[in-house]
């Protein structure tokens, strides 16, 4: 069939044609509006409301902490900190279930409910549906963020309070620069939502199946947190997009370093422009010639996805080991050893008792090694300090080891945790009589794997 | 000029040849049927005028412009549907065709609450799409094409799961429309419901056209009609049948007479019958003229079933 271009004026003289220069804007807004009036954007909305107040209210009337999250010792001490364990949690799996339900059913409910004919043969192209649903999925997804990051934020402050927060190098940031650099790492995961969002576009238009653009990016998510686990190579880890949540830890070092930032935008920029290229190639090419008895799309398709993904995944696995090891001992120990100086002194601050300015442990043969078959990677390692304790009249110091368990992620982050012998219990009582977190109990910290 | 002009169009779906050199030409304010058997190709002819399918090969200008679909011209005042009208089931009908025409833009927001009374969905409007009827989202599959001031309208089988009344409305806004100017395509495979709506036909068996032209050359190469006799006496009318010229009659099985009258003969036989005083009791229309011309042109070659139809074809259609 041939195809050429109509003249603009005899388009113009018909009646029931819009204006094409808002055509992808109408989209948009119908989109938009399909979108506000669906339960599931609905519910999501709420519990991005509401989950905040309920997880801080939570937390409040229970003495736990989540430890095993970065900052999750914190949360009785700072709000920041309650929303900086939101923001962790929502980068795990709360950011791909919501790409996943805001942009996974967008094309594939099309399909379902055999509408694609209706929008169609309306005065847009598909083309202008294309990006007009894009425009209103990415809308929404970015309202989600905010609206968790300012209800998370919310619900810390309100709830705990805005006290300063520690940073990961063991200092502490007043309380405008830890709302500002909490703010700025919301901020910074709308990219990677955004690339998550564009997965779920292509799952939704190469399977047509809303099941498996709804939870193919939460899939995905896991995939590649299990990914993160195995291989001591930095290039794989990098590239998955899932790593891009944490490019804001870095910004809480005291001295703050931005390659992971940096590339995890690159990342998610590579990904959103891979899968919506892709996405557009399919829809572009499709003919819309409805589903006959003989040729229902079912699960052959979906089937198919799935078996390309776990092949993916398997090389992405094999592939685990690229590039130079990012988590040393060397990097391990030069990052341990100044932040356990700086909590120990803030230790004995909060304690009433008086340190000199510029006063800093005396830490001699320091030494982490790794658990296991490998002595470089991210893992389980133990680390042990030996600390030089002064000693009454004229007797040299004596060395008391202190010996952490150190959980190390592929990105440089860990969590330290001793036993109390040295450093004593999770909460101890400050000068003023208050219980509060022993900042010694767990440590946590991050240092630059590039 | 013409508001539809395809040639040639080809259209494969792996093994299936679902079309094959179709032409079509389609008049302003002209009413066309799209006959055929389920499968001839209708909805996907359709579907290549809407923009929805790729031809394999041929041609397609609505109104004059080649039809290409990355243009949001290519469908300027066209609309239509085809297969069921289908919606968003969790709006009210209202917000769907809302959402309508603000794809449309322009002045189409303006024509809902007119469009709605015009299919008689006002009342119904703000009901939830899963609660409507085939019929209703029929009625409603029409409004969303009227929204756009068509002067081309595609419906593909817009009676289904409409009463009698509403099959009737339909004809009757089609009629209107084509006295307004607009060129109208309405596909069916019971002729039965278009005759009197068309004015001319397209007639397709298995991917193929094997029937062209208006509705009056159909009617002149039209076979005889059938009709269901009841009588007061029923073997007196079969004696009176077999004298006649142009008459033929059966015993039906469940009493009384199917007749077969050629044009022009049935007036005749029922005068005859008065005279040899059988009483008319019942005389009803089985199948019309056009109906058994359709059936003749669609029913399947006995020979060879997979042979394309071809020009031998066409002619005994045509007898």
């Amino acid at each position: 069939m041939t195809s050429t271009g109509a003249t603009g004026a005899a388009a113009l003289s018909l009646p029931g044609f819009g204006r094409t220069e808002g055509a992808v804007r109408r989209v948009y807004r119908t989109e938009r509006r399909k979108l506000a009036s669906q339960l599931a954007i609905r519910l999501v909305a709420l519990i991005c409301l509401v989950g905040p107040f309920v997880f801080t209210g939570i937390l409040k009337v229970q003495s736990g902490s989540p430890t095993d999250t970065l900052y999750g010792v914190w949360v009785h001490s700072s709000g920041f900190a309650v929303s900086l364990v939101l923001l962790a949690f929502a980068g795990s799996w709360g950011f791909p279930i919501i790409a996943g339900i805001v942009a996974g059913d967008m094309f594939s409910s099309e399909d379902r409910y055999g509408t694609w004919k209706l929008v169609l043969t309306r005065s847009v192209t598909r083309r202008d549906v294309f990006f007009g649903k894009l425009l209103a999925a990415a809308t929404f997804l970015i309202g989600l963020v905010v609206l968790t990051a300012v209800s998370s934020l919310l619900a810390g402050v309100l709830l705990v309070g805005d006290q300063p927060l520690v940073s990961l190098s063991g200092t502490l940031f007043s309380s405008g620069k830890s709302l500002a650099l909490v703010l700025i790492s919301w901020l910074e995961c709308i990219l990677p939502a955004l690339a998550f969002g564009s997965l779920a576009v292509l799952f939704s238009i190469a399977t047509r199946n809303g099941i498996m653009g709804v939870i193919g990016p939460g899939l995905v998510a896991l995939a590649m947190q299990l990914l993160l686990l195995v291989g001591s190579g930095i290039w794989m880890h990098m590239l998955l997009v899932g790593s891009a949540f944490g490019g804001w830890h870095a910004l809480f070092d005291a001295h703050p370093f931005y390659g992971p930032l940096l590339v995890g935008v690159i990342v998610s920029v590579l990904w959103t422009a891979a899968c919506l290229s892709a996405a557009w190639a399919i829809l572009g090419r499709r003919d819309f010639a409805g589903t006959p008895a003989n040729r229902r799309p079912g699960w052959a398709i979906p089937v198919r996805v799935a078996g390309a993904l776990v092949g993916l995944i398997a090389l992405l696995a094999i592939a685990g080991n690229w590039g130079p090891v990012g988590v040393t001992a060397t990097r391990l120990q030069a990052d341990l050893i100044p932040t356990f100086n700086r909590l120990t002194i803030l230790q004995q601050r909060e304690l009433g008792r008086p340190v000199a300015p510029g006063a800093r442990l005396n830490i001699v043969l320091p030494s982490c090694s790794r658990r296991g078959s490998t002595s470089r990677g991210p893992g389980d390692w133990i680390c042990t300090l030996n600390v030089l304790i002064p000693t009454a009249g004229s007797l040299p110091p004596q060395p008391t080891p202190v010996t952490y368990d150190v959980s190390v992620q592929s990105d440089g982050c860990y969590k330290a945790q001793s036993p109390p012998a040295f450093i004593g219990q999770q909460l101890m009582r400050d000068s003023q009589g208050h219980n509060v977190v022993n900042p010694l109990y767990t440590i946590y910290g991050c240092f630059n794997t590039m | 000029m013409a508001a539809v002009r395809a040639s040639g169009l080809a259209k494969h779906f792996e093994s299936t040849c679902a079309l094959d050199a179709v032409d079509l030409t389609v008049e302003e304010g002209e009413v066309r049927g799209l006959l055929g058997p389920n499968g001839a190709g209708k909805t996907t002819l359709l579907r290549i005028l809407l923009g929805l399918v790729r031809a394999d090969a041929g041609s397609v200008q609505l109104f004059g412009r080649p039809l290409d679909t990355s243009n949001p011209s290519a469908l300027a005042g066209v609309a239509g549907f085809v297969e069921d009208p289908s919606f968003y089931p969790y709006l009210s009908g209202r917000v769907n065709l809302e959402l309508l025409a603000e794809l449309d833009g322009g002045e189409a927001s303006a024509r809902i609450v007119s469009v709605l009374e015009r299919v008689g969905l006002a009342a119904r409007a703000g009901d939830r799409l899963s609660g409507y009827s085939t019929g209703m989202k029929q009625r409603l599959g029409i409004a969303a094409s009227l929204l756009r001031a068509p002067r081309l309208l595609l419906l593909d089988e817009p009676t289904a799961g409409l009463d009698p009344a509403g099959v009737r409305e339909v004809g009757e806004l089609v009629r209107e429309l084509a006295a307004g100017g607009a060129a109208i395509v309405l596909s069916s495979h019971q002729i039965g419901e278009v005759e009197n709506v068309c004015d001319s036909f397209t007639v397709l068996r298995r991917g193929r056209v094997v029937w062209d032209g208006t509705g009056g050359e159909l009617q002149a190469r039209a076979q005889a009609s059938t009709y269901a006799l009841g009588t007061s006496d029923d073997p007196r009318a079969l004696e009176v049948a077999e004298r006649r010229e142009g008459i033929r009659a059966v015993p039906a099985r469940d009493g009384g007479l199917v007749l077969s009258a050629e044009e022009g003969c049935l007036d005749p036989f029922a005068l005859a019958l008065g005279e040899a005083g059988v009483a008319v009791r019942r005389l009803e229309l089985l199948i019309s003229p056009l109906e058994s011309m359709f059936y003749a042109l669609t029913a399947e070659p006995s020979v060879d079933p997979n042979k394309p139809a071809g020009r031998e074809e066409r002619a005994f259609a045509e007898t």
